[in-house]
């Protein structure tokens, strides 16, 4: 019954047919357009508050933290609690961290310093960073020497031995390291007795926080939990939890800011929507004797709905091209990341993002010319030729 | 099956194309009702293959309506309408559709083309339903743009042509796909006096040298004088039929 041929020229001469009307194409494509780039940036930071907070099942890192303090600066405990974490069942490892940042709010462009023990260095995170530049030789060799992360390294444009300064801290590039999580592709590690003492000596004896990495997945609430009891009515009691889960709190108004951008994925999804269906109803009022006149050639009434398809099709698609195309190149070349109380969610591009969006405005575009494609092709065709 | 018998008692000793008892009934909504009008009531007709027919009448008395049906573009509401072995009355729009892309062309009076494709895809348009390959529709294409004398236009889109040369255009995709059947619905309305003349003419040159059968509708009497057979319409129904003496 389809004639594969016919379906393949009919559906050319609609891309022809549509590529001629160059005042409908250009305002409706670059109406998709703008709605893709919004749902790609959308799906950019969702992804991203997903990859820095949602719990996975394979997580194997606590962040233990001063009871009901939220910000690095307030957030106190004793160093020495370093060894009874370490004696608890499960702890496979544990590092004090002293954090400083520039800026404690929500705000683009943060830089989190994370002080380490030199001990810490070699031990965990020569195993989770891949320094690409520079070494942790030299890192532990300099005072102010910083294991940058290679987001912030972008983000910043910095390089080995350069110098830069935040939050009252000044530090030297020793090396630039890939690594899997958002926080150390974002994080400025330091040697700890530096950073302590480039923060005033105040709070000497004592860190941000301790990083816990647990032996067992299925143990970490467990862990966590028994840290807690630990120090429950010691005088620094301590707050545990998952190194995601603990970022979902510090970014909890990114998450929430988030989700509500997440409405606006579904704006933008129906603005492409009404833009197609709003540009096909519109021509096909004009081209009803077109579409009559195809008819009469012998044109079936499923050729004219699938011409009709394939124009939808080809508005949404090329719109969503040049959006989510824009968005990727906007988002790769921004290295945007969003920092709260230490944590930092990334914005990404990804292949993912684009063939999301592509996928979705296809979709919806299609689905908006379906109906208008239905009616168009059951009108008479005598009623369309006799329209002068 | 039916076509069979039918065709055992009528292709036999009867015309190419048959209307018995045509009829058509337009029904409108109105407010307190229906409104019936009636372009054709009970119409019979026969015409010859290889005929060249012009069908007048007064405006309204279902002239265009039935061109429409001998096209399968509209559909009667009772009687027979054979061409050939088909009685379009019975045929679905699919077969319908499939059927026309074969055995007719149709020409409007005017707004035939398709003002985005150029003169040459206009003319192109019935082969894309064919198994033909792109070579040989260009070259058919081509062959129909020479033959209403416009091969020079190929490229040029409908809105930088004549109303006369649309019209020349609109033949040869008319013709391009080879059909036996020729409709057109006041080809010449809209021209102007030469440019009518071309194109009567060359659905003249279509009749004698092509075999193909023509049915134009027409107001003009000097343009219904070159058909053999004129059929006159009223108030739906064949009032008149004149053979040109040869
Ligand atoms: N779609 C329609 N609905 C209702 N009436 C129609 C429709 N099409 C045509 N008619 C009516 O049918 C009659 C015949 O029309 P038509 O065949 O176009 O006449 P002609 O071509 O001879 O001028 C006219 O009264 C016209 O108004
Ligand atoms: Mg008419």
């Amino acid at each position: 019954m389809i004639d594969l041929n016919v379906l393949v020229r009919s559906g050319a001469l609609a891309l022809r047919m549509l590529m001629r009307s160059r005042v409908r194409l250009v305002l409706t494509v670059l109406g998709i357009a703008t709605a893709s780039f919004l749902f790609t940036a959308e799906r950019s930071v969702r992804d991203g508050v997903r990859e820095a907070t949602q719990a996975s099942a394979q997580e194997t890192r606590l962040i233990v933290y001063r009871a009901n303090r939220f910000c690095p600066f307030t957030s106190r405990v004793p160093e020495a609690y370093v060894d009874e974490i370490a004696r608890i069942d499960g702890v496979a490892s544990v590092a004090p961290m002293q954090i400083a940042v520039s800026n404690c709010r929500a705000s683009l462009d943060v830089i989190v310093f994370r002080g380490v023990r030199a001990i810490d260095a070699e031990r965990i995170l020569a195993k989770r960073l891949r320094i690409k530049e520079g070494s942790l030789a030299d890192f532990l060799a300099r005072g102010d020497g910083a294991l940058v992360g290679s987001a912030l390294a972008e983000r910043r444009n910095l390089r080995v031995g350069d110098r830069f300064n935040s939050a009252g801290v000044t530090v030297t590039v020793a090396g630039i390291a890939d690594a899997d999580g958002p926080q150390d592709r974002n994080a400025c590690y330091v040697q700890l007795p530096f950073l302590q003492s480039a923060l005033g000596g105040i709070i000497g004896g004592e860190v941000t926080q301790f990083e816990v990495e647990v032996s067992d997945p299925s143990e970490l609430q467990a862990v966590a939990a028994a840290i807690d009891r630990r120090f429950a009515n010691d005088r620094a009691p301590t707050s545990t939890r998952s190194e995601r889960a603990f970022a979902a709190r510090a970014a909890e108004d990114i998450v929430t800011i988030s989700r509500f951008a997440g409405l606006l994925a579904y704006g933008a999804l129906a603005a492409i929507f009404a833009l197609v269906a709003n540009a096909i109803v519109l021509s096909l009022e004009g081209r009803a004797r077109e579409f009559a006149i195809l008819q009469s050639i012998g044109f079936r009434a499923p050729s004219i709905a699938w011409m009709i398809l394939v124009e939808a099709a080809g508005l949404s698609l090329c719109g969503a091209l040049i959006g989510a195309g824009t968005a990727q190149l906007v988002l790769t070349f921004g290295h945007f990341g969003l920092g709260a109380e230490g944590v930092l969610v990334e914005f990404r591009p990804s292949l993912a993002g684009l063939t999301t969006s592509m996928l979705a405005s296809l979709l919806v575009g299609v689905a908006a010319g379906f109906v208008p494609a239905i009616l168009a092709s059951r009108r008479g065709i005598a009623e369309g030729t006799r329209l002068a | 099956m039916i076509h069979d018998h039918a065709k055992s008692t009528s292709v036999a000793n009867h015309a190419w194309i048959r209307a018995r008892k045509l009829r058509k009934v337009y029904r409108k909504a109105l407010r307190d009702g229906v409104q019936e009008i009636v372009p054709l009531a009970a119409l019979d007709l026969e015409i010859a293959r290889g005929d060249f027919v012009s069908l007048m009448g007064p405006s309204g008395s279902g002239k265009t309506t039935l061109l429409n049906l001998l096209a399968g573009i509209d559909a009667a509401t009772s009687g027979e309408l054979w061409i050939g072995d088909h009685n379009l009355v019975h045929m679905r729009r699919d077969a319908l559709a499939a059927w026309r892309a074969k055995e007719v062309g149709i020409i409007f009076q005017s707004y035939n083309l398709v003002p985005v494709l150029t003169a040459f895809e206009n003319v192109e348009l019935p082969l894309l339903l064919s198994p033909l390959g792109r070579r040989e529709r260009t070259e058919r294409a081509m062959e129909a743009l020479t033959t209403v004398g416009l091969a020079d236009r190929a490229g040029h889109f409908p809105s930088q042509l004549s109303g006369g040369q649309e019209q020349r255009v609109a033949i040869a995709r008319a013709i391009v796909a080879r059909p036996p059947l020729l409709l057109a619905d006041e080809p010449t309305g809209d021209l102007d006096r030469e440019s009518a003349e071309l194109v009567l003419q060359l659905l003249d040159q279509l009749n004698e040298r092509e075999k193909m059968t023509i049915v134009m509708v027409t107001h003009d009497p000097r343009a219904a004088a070159r058909a053999r057979t004129r059929l006159f319409l009223e108030k739906g129904e064949l009032a008149r039929r004149e053979e040109a003496v040869p």
